[in-house]
């Protein structure tokens, strides 16, 4: 009995010398403070007011941390952070613009029939242990893709050869024209891989489980550490021709929006990517910080169903109501605190294609009534399907709701999660569904050819099980020739009917909001690549 | 207590294959598709049924189960749908991380909450009884993102005393990975730098996460202190002139821990798959955060490697707890 006594004694004593040791930190924190901020003991400005992290060095608030980073894997745009600027592609986007300009490659030219593309690659650049860049390694990137099988295969299955005609040389040949086909070789997917990645294939994975992890491109920067759940750093790779000013960035895991607020504002982070809106308002009142903002591709639509849901709906005087039932400026307002734009119609401003002139839908509830009262449908109760995928969801189905109570539809809500939910969409047992869509290349295919053509139904594009015989011949018609005038035509015909008929609820693309420190310089947004950064550009 | 020790261990064999059993079906019955969630949303049939098949989700679920089961015996969880890694590498990495925060919010509730317990007892209906509960009650029931929060206001912002973030500074190296404990790996290795600054680190997520305990802790400790202190035996030794700490601690406390032991046990057990919402708050790269994202991301390996874990640790828990029983109380015997 004495002995266990003892030993409980011994216990408690010891827990207690735990907590000496925790209370007495100060002291043994000094040292690692000054180490970790060393501006900060200057007594003449404050914190708040200048960035404290060294000039050589980004730090960037990031929500989440990374999947795989692999550019033959990943379809996941968080990743693309990552990734984009340790890789380098054949053709790069310009600028600010949806536009490419040479790349790897200097130049390039395309058959007459759009199925054979040849480029020439501009020499000097090399991966990140010096091995060059050559014809070999472009096509071994996309064979090692198309193997592979995931993803980003499926974007190019239109390739059918990739030829090396000289190291400095190499030609796709596609199975179809595809004109989008540049566009796509400028996405992330299109990163050029180093072949010596077979070197550390394991069971005949192509390097798959190390380049989860690790980057092997040509890029300005390379991944130098990985530190899961706390942060990803990034490094200028010695064998760049490119010369960055900033040396090192460290992607910060910090899931807190507010966190990430306060560590902004303290100077700890020179980016935060993860302020909902309803903090922004503030945080523009902080003289040391900029909150960039720029309209984006990134858009918030509603699904109905035109052919499987509630049989009402599949009459285009009921979607046509619903679409003038809305209060399309009080619905940005509240659910987006304006930072928001109302769409035209399914090709966001910003994106080629986009129509000016097109009819935009406006509150109307005496047209909608009666839109109603023509097909028939007084007093239809119909459901509204989302998820928390995104934060402003219930907000949003919630105005949605009052809005319709005020023409006489009943909206039920049905709040499922959000794995589930894309089942359901996929299968089509919805009446309405709430979606968000952005381009993975800059060419109005992604929104034109994936949302109305009727071989896409479900998850894959078309999600209203919209099906009109005419806008399936325009948009494959747009998608098959190569004339971008003709093109633009195409699709400008198809959009006035997809407006009219309104398979989808055009509510309105985000904005794109991104709290800076004043200090950072150089950040150009480009709508096809958010939340990416020209890394090798900015300074501080 | 050998033979209960097998006995409960050979029980534990048991449960983890309920465990495993319950949480793979559940998992696996609920829609969603993982492969859907990896290759994109755009993308065709055919790629979605060639990584169905890589992923090994075209078999029968009992067959999946089967194969789990077999890598499970030889100690591979399987690879993450998410981060294409071994489940095991991930665990490794987070669960030390909240295995650390825990503890370390459950040495501070017990050492602070078992005197305040016992001060509410002795003092009961006082003002240190009020002062006492009142303490431990603001704890429990204020929501951990809101006191963490104002933890962070006001120790970070304000007074720039402590960090808001992570478990060291990235500035500087953490200690040579021996347990996976910052604190216990930087220690044994003398590692003076990284040891301050893990701790430095440690003060604010694992006060948040202790004062959300406490009460759970004094609670206890007062109504069983309160039960003993009525009892005839105290009231016989009061007679026998034994009084003050010898009383308190050597004849009422022990008796009144065994019951305390058994709350207490548990919601170790509970800090330690449910110290999610403070690991977010802190970006403390531990397992609830891994979990929740594998969760979203319908990533079943991760899912049932979490799980399997944290019943493990359960069921440990417990035995060490009925354990405790045996050292505290001589006369449970079996």
């Amino acid at each position: 009995m004495k002995r266990r006594w003892s030993i409980l004694t011994t216990s408690l004593l010891l827990s207690l010398s735990l907590l000496v040791a925790a209370c007495s930190s100060t002291p043994a924190s000094q040292a690692p403070q000054g180490e970790s901020k060393p501006t900060e003991n200057k007594p003449a400005e404050p914190a708040k007011t200048a960035s404290t992290t060294p000039a050589d060095t980004l730090f960037v608030g990031i929500t989440a941390d990374q999947g795989t980073l692999d550019p033959a894997v990943t379809f996941d745009n968080s990743a693309w952070k990552i990734t984009y600027p340790t890789y380098q592609r054949l053709v790069e986007y310009d600028g600010g613009t949806t536009e490419v300009k040479p790349g790897l490659a200097k130049e390039w030219k395309v058959s007459e029939d759009g199925l054979t593309w040849t480029f020439t690659l501009a020499e000097g650049n090399k991966f990140a242990d010096d091995t060059p860049v050559t014809a070999e390694a472009v096509k071994f990137t996309f064979d090692r893709t198309l193997k592979i099988k995931k993803g980003p295969a499926d974007v190019y299955s239109v390739i059918k050869e990739v030829k090396v005609d000289s190291p400095t040389s190499v030609t796709f040949v596609l199975s179809k024209n595809f004109p989008p086909f540049l566009s796509t070789l400028a996405a992330n997917y299109g990163g050029i891989v180093n072949p010596k990645v077979l070197e550390k294939e394991q069971n005949g994975d192509l390097g798959q489980n190390f380049l989860a992890n690790n980057t092997m491109g040509s890029g300005p920067y390379q991944l130098t550490e990985w530190r899961k759940g706390e942060y990803i750093k990034l490094a200028a790779s010695p064998n760049s021709s490119v010369k960055p000013a900033l040396q090192n960035i460290f992607f910060k895991i910090i899931p807190d929006a507010t966190a990430q607020r306060l560590q902004l504002e303290q100077g700890e982070i020179d980016i935060a990517e993860g302020i909902p809106n309803e903090q922004i308002k503030a945080l523009k009142e902080n003289p040391s910080v900029d909150v960039l903002q720029q309209p984006s591709l990134f858009v918030d639509y509603i699904y109905v169903n035109s052919s499987k849901g509630n049989p009402a709906l599949q009459n285009p005087k009921v979607r046509q109501a619903l679409s003038y039932a809305i209060d399309y400026d009080a619905l940005t307002e509240s659910v987006q605190e304006g930072y928001a734009t109302q769409m035209r119609g399914p090709i966001p401003k910003g994106l080629w294609g986009y129509d000016e002139s097109a009819p935009q839908y406006k509150r109307d509830v005496e047209k909608a009534k009666a839109l109603l009262a023509e097909a028939g449908a007084a007093n239809l109760t119909i459901d509204l399907l989302y998820s928390d995928n995104k934060a402003w969801w219930e907000t949003e189905a919630l105005a949605l709701q009052a809005f319709f109570s005020d023409i006489g539809v009943k909206l039920n809500l049905k709040k499922i999660a959000y794995a589930t939910s894309r089942e359901m969409i996929d299968k089509g047992e919805f009446d309405l569904a709430m979606g968000v869509w952005s381009p993975d290349f800059g060419d109005p295919y992604m929104f034109m050819n994936y949302w109305f053509d009727s071989v896409n139904f479900g998850l894959a594009g078309n999600r209203a099980f919209y099906k009109n015989d005419k806008v399936d011949e325009l948009v494959r018609k747009a998608a098959s020739i190569n004339d971008k005038a003709e093109r633009e035509k195409l699709y400008k015909e198809a959009q006035l009917i997809v407006i009219d008929e309104a398979p989808y609820l055009y509510l309105y693309q985000k904005d794109f909001l991104l709290p800076v420190s004043k200090s950072v310089k150089g950040f150009v947004y480009n709508p096809m690549l958010e939340g990416i950064y020209n890394l090798a550009e900015m300074s501080k | 207590m050998r033979q209960i020790i097998v006995k409960r261990l050979s029980m534990l064999v048991l449960v983890l294959l309920g465990v495993t059993l319950i949480t793979f079906f559940l998992s696996h019955v609920i829609p969603g598709d993982p492969a859907r969630m990896m290759v994109g949303q755009r993308a065709s049939e055919e790629t979605l049924q060639e990584v169905r098949r890589q992923l090994g989700l075209d078999q029968p679920v009992w067959v999946q189960y089967f194969t789990y089961m077999q890598g499970l015996l030889a100690g591979d969880f399987g690879d993450s749908i998410r981060t294409q890694q071994p489940v095991v590498d991930d665990l490794i990495k987070f669960f030390p991380a909240t295995l650390e925060l825990a503890l370390t919010a459950f040495v501070i509730a017990i050492v602070i909450g078992i005197p305040i317990g016992i001060l509410s007892a002795v003092k009961k209906d006082t003002g240190w009884d009020h002062a006492g509960r009142f303490f431990s009650i603001a704890g429990i029931s204020t929501p951990v993102f809101w006191s963490g929060l104002i933890g962070i206001l006001v120790f970070y912002k304000f007074f720039d005393l402590l960090p808001s973030s992570g478990r060291i500074d990235l500035t500087v190296p953490p200690p040579p990975t021996i347990t996976g404990l910052f604190l216990f790996d930087s220690l044994v290795t003398g590692n003076w730098a990284a040891f301050g600054n893990s701790l430095w680190h440690l003060v604010l997520p694992a006060a948040t996460l202790a004062f959300a305990q406490l009460a759970i802790v004094t609670r206890q400790v007062r109504a069983s202190m309160l039960e003993v202190l009525g009892q005839e035996y105290i009231r016989t030794a009061l007679a026998n002139g034994i009084h003050g700490p010898v009383l308190l601690f050597r004849y009422a406390l022990r008796n009144a821990l065994i019951p305390t032991i058994t709350v207490v046990g548990l919601s170790f057990g509970s800090l330690l798959g449910g110290a999610v919402v403070t690991e977010t708050i802190f970006s403390w790269p531990g397992m609830g955060k891994y979990v929740v994202e594998s969760i979203a991301f319908l990533d079943f390996p991760a899912i049932m490697g979490f799980t399997f874990v944290i019943s493990f640790g359960y069921v440990i828990i417990n035995l060490l707890v009925d354990l405790t029983y045996y050292a505290l109380d001589p006369q449970i015997k079996e």
